[in-house]
């Protein structure tokens, strides 16, 4: 049987129980206001929680009770023995008619009329009703003799908890009887039964973590009804299609999402959709449509939010981020429409333009997040102006026992969550190479260049401490970013209780709970999330969360139409480019773009990258975006003003006049934009370019360091190396030892290992200055190409 | 009279907590550091089952030396327990008057955390707030907001 129907079995069998001595009792004194109210509260419960199941018969019958109880209530009518026999037999009736339910019959039809009937006032014939309550009560015994199925009690929530925490703490005091075992080598008599002993213990602790398993239908079941009530307040039409109702999750946590979850449903109805004449003005279906789904993923519930309502209008938000100054007009200007959106968590900011009873009372997105990230999930929301907004919830599947990675830096233990973790390499290893650029470093890990922290400088205990020699956490974020963090030595695998932290503690963003170790230390574990936001590691597009999320209904994603990513041009033009071509997007210094007669350069993470874009526009003067497209072999960087979102182009794509950067023109949302043409671009920017034909590179000399230290750096700036002497070469780099300055300096590079000579000999670079030397074999490059 | 004080001493002077919100005394002899956590948390102990966060209450109420001895007082707030670190734990004794103002400046960390003046056995002492210490000194509740 269903789950939700045998609560309603449960819940109204409850109420019957208390009731029957309530009931005995009117039926001697049916003036008892008192009792009136308890039966009339019981039928009406009935009644509507009949509303959502598909129970015609029983919301009719009690519906009736209702109505003839409200009478009474009202003084309008007198509850003489005859309405109270009536009221007992529709009571009965409801009774019997539920004990079928649990068993999963159908109840024998007719007889109801006759019930209600004998409730309407007309009706006088109180031996009728009697009879009838007689007969009907007589068919209830019979068909609750024979009642069985799956028997279910009701336990106070706070009881569970209790059972959990004590099983909690066995599980601690298990580990630290273990470990002493360990230490002591008892006999084996001894470790049989502590085997079994472990052993049911775990059992234990999954069945009450099961306990506490909710479906989340349970949360999902009451938004109709509060969309549907929003809604007509409001004036608007509003369908809701709830999906993945069948996922399990912490009843706590169902319990805390609650409240999240309502308000974002209310700014949904209020802000996101436009009224049913806006919507066919928009050319939109006027009723709007508001999708609900979750899905479990791991060890995380998704849940999602969308609309196809109006949007977030990303310019009433930075207005508003101004006026209430959470931003300043100048960091308004630089930030892209992603970053603008994210204004919407900001306290003190909500879009409505005026205050409604239904939201915009101050409790805002800020709450929001504020409340989910504290039950350890993340928000994201994402928007298209026109087409509506989608709000993703990440949640972990319970709030206390987590699975994670303890690991030591500077002579204490940390936790890391596992769900984060991706890999761990250690740095000797030879698979992570790393580099420090300015103060920060990078690992470098199968071609890919990933922010390193270490943790001791994320602490504040050693800024400086380096990730050399380190063990490298490679951790994936929500949003599909990435980081290394360098910790001193991982130890082990453990399960742990996590339990809150102090505010003080939790002020500093670095944890997100404590735990108990086997020896009864705490331990802290860390808020990988909040390090990474600490230290702007997060990216603005989260393009990667989008693909990886198939499942979760997307809006526009029952429209067919080529995936592109939106921009805004150096030249404020609105333009497309297709998302599979955009490798990722960055952020650059202007310091970082290098104007040449060829095209412009920029240089990206040690490397030259043609840069397009830059003709129609100048260089922005402050940090700016830049996509990075790929063709699969060669990248080139595509510098943009700012990127606006996702989207899906509507038909084709009417082919522009003549070839040039731009393919043609297409629909999206409604409105024409250029679409790039990336065969274009890259067919110009790679012609006769490094990528092309790669430079080569020799090393004069046979100091070892050549070859084992410079070549790599060599090699990821984009040189090939070639040791044959009598081989052409594009750039010769020598070290002091083999100098011979007789040679045309033009491609000669001179490295000293002494910094002292780098800077008093003009035209030698200290072999350490990787900045240096990485700007002279790019100079030597272009030299060539030009 | 005849509400119950703990009376301990912090920083020399001597001060009351009510009785009532005292859960347990307890000496802390494992300290787990918070590396980024202010001052005045001086880092987290277990009791049992639970993780204390442990708080120097001479930081807290905004004195420059750290607090010396073992004792610590463990007092529950918002849910979260906490120990506070003092110099000694004294004694229990009754206060034999009722909490009275007083008069002059006390400076500010003790403003913050005195409830007033209580006559006791041992001659008058400042009572002292617990939750007030918890929250630390005013300017790093600032920082946390």
């Amino acid at each position: 049987m269903d789950d939700l129907l045998s609560e309603f079995v449960a819940e109204t069998r409850e109420m019957l129980d208390a009731l029957e001595s309530e009931i005995v009792a009117w039926e001697q004194a049916p003036e008892d206001k008192a009792r009136l109210d308890a039966i009339f509260r019981f039928v009406h419960t009935v009644k509507g929680n009949c509303g959502f199941f598909d129970l015609p018969r029983l919301a009719k019958l009690s519906h009736a009770a209702e109505s003839a109880l409200a009478e009474v209530r009202a003084g309008r009518r007198q509850p003489d023995t005859a309405l109270v026999d009536a009221v007992l037999a529709v009571i009965d009736r409801i009774v019997a008619m539920v004990d079928v339910l649990e068993a999963g019959e159908d109840y024998p039809e007719g007889g109801d009329d006759a019930l209600m009937a004998a409730l309407e006032p007309s009706n006088d014939d109180g031996g009728e009703a009697a009879a009838l309550r007689a007969q009907s009560a007589t068919s209830g015994q019979a068909s609750s003799t024979n009642r069985d199925g799956p028997r279910s009690i009701r336990l106070p929530v706070e009881l569970l908890d209790r059972v959990m925490s004590g099983v909690s703490d066995m599980v601690l005091a298990r580990n630290e009887l273990a470990r002493r075992l360990r230490e002591y080598g008892v006999e084996p008599t001894i470790d049989g039964p502590f085997e079994r002993l472990s052993a049911v213990l775990d059992d234990v602790r999954d069945g009450v973590t099961r306990m506490r398993m909710q479906r989340i239908e349970h949360l999902f079941n009451a938004f109709p009804r509060l969309v549907r009530d929003l809604s007509a307040e409001l004036g608007k039409q509003v369908l809701i299609d709830v999906e993945g109702g069948e996922v399990e999750l912490d009843r706590e946590m169902v319990e805390m999402i609650r409240d999240p979850l309502t308000h974002i449903i209310r700014n949904a109805v209020d802000h996101g959709f436009e009224t049913p004449a806006e919507r066919i003005a928009a050319s939109k279906r006027e009723i709007g449509l508001l999708h609900i789904s979750a899905r479990q993923s791991g060890n995380r519930i998704l849940i999602a939010i969308s609309d196809d309502g109006r949007g977030i209008d990303t310019g009433r938000l930075a207005d508003k981020a101004v006026a209430s100054k959470v931003a300043s007009p100048a960091e308004i200007a630089a930030m892209s429409e992603t970053e603008k959106l994210a204004l919407i968590f900001e306290p003190g900011i909500s879009t409505a333009a005026a205050v409604t009873s239904i939201s915009g009372r101050g409790v805002g997105m800020d709450v929001v997040r504020a409340n989910i990230e504290r039950v350890g999930g993340s928000i994201d929301v994402t928007s298209t102006p026109g087409k509506g907004t989608r709000i993703l919830l990440s949640l972990p599947l319970t709030l206390s026992i987590i699975p994670a990675l303890t690991i030591e830096c500077c002579g204490q233990r940390y936790a890391i969550p596992r769900s984060y973790i991706e890999e761990i390499i250690h740095s000797r290893s030879g698979s992570a190479q790393l580099a420090q650029i300015g103060d920060a470093w990078l690992a470098t890990i199968r071609g890919e260049r990933i922010r390193c922290l270490t943790l001791a400088a994320v602490f504040g205990i050693d800024r400086q401490s380096s990730p050399k020699g380190a063990t490298l956490i490679l951790v994936r974020l929500a949003g599909g970013d990435f980081f290394a963090l360098a910790v001193d030595r991982v130890l082990d695998h453990e399960e742990l209780v996590i339990k809150p932290l102090a505010p003080a503690v939790m002020a500093t963003g670095i944890y997100a709970g404590t735990s108990l170790l086997d020896d009864g230390s705490p331990v802290l574990m860390l808020d990988m999330a909040g390090i990474a936001r600490k230290h702007d590691l997060i990216s603005d597009v989260q393009r990667r969360v989008r693909r990886e999320l198939p499942g979760l209904a997307q809006i526009a994603s029952a429209e067919e139409g080529v995936p592109v990513l939106l921009f805004t041009g150096l030249d404020n033009r609105r333009r497309a480019v297709r998302l599979d071509v955009v490798n990722r997007v960055d952020k650059v210094e202007p310091t970082a773009v290098t104007l040449t007669d060829d095209g412009a350069r920029i240089v990206l993470e040690d490397k030259v990258f043609p840069l397009a874009g830059v003709n129609r526009g100048a260089v922005p003067e402050s940090r700016f975006p830049i996509l990075r497209l790929s063709d699969g072999k060669g990248e080139l960087a595509y510098a943009v003003q700012a990127i606006a979102d996702s989207a899906r182009i509507d038909g084709d794509i009417s082919p522009a006049a003549r070839a040039g950067e731009i393919e043609g023109i297409a629909l999206v949302g409604g409105t024409p934009v250029e679409v790039l043409d990336c065969h274009w671009l890259f067919a110009r920017e790679m012609r006769g370019s490094a990528a092309l034909q790669p430079a080569t590179c020799r090393f004069d000399g046979d100091d070892p360091w050549l070859d084992t230290i410079l070549r790599p750096l060599a090699e990821s700036a984009g040189y090939r190396v070639v040791s044959d002497d009598a081989q052409h070469a594009d750039v010769v780099i020598t070290t002091d030892s083999t100098a011979s300055e007789a040679e045309g300096p033009d491609n000669r590079i001179r490295i000293v290992s002494d910094p002292d000579i780098a800077g008093q000999v003009a035209g030698t670079i200290y072999r350490y200055d990787r900045a240096g030397l990485l700007a002279a074999l790019a100079q030597a490059r272009m030299g060539r190409v030009a | 009279m005849s509400e119950l004080l703990l009376l301990a001493r912090i920083a020399g002077r001597r001060v009351a907590f009510p009785a009532l919100d005292v859960n347990s005394v307890v000496e802390i002899d494992a300290l787990t550091p918070v590396p980024g956590a202010p001052a005045f948390v001086s880092g987290l102990a277990a009791l049992r089952s639970r993780a204390l966060t442990v708080i120097d209450s001479a930081k807290a109420l905004e004195l420059e030396q750290a607090t010396t001895g073992l004792e610590a007082i463990v007092a529950e707030h918002d849910g979260h327990l906490y120990a506070l670190q003092v110099e000694a734990v004294e004694d229990v004794a009754e206060a034999l008057s009722e909490p009275q103002e007083v008069r002059g400046s006390l400076g500010s960390g003790w403003e913050r955390a005195a409830r007033g003046m209580v006559e006791s056995a041992a001659g008058p002492v400042l009572l002292l707030d617990a939750a007030a210490i918890v929250a630390g000194p005013a300017h790093s509740v600032q920082r946390a907001a």
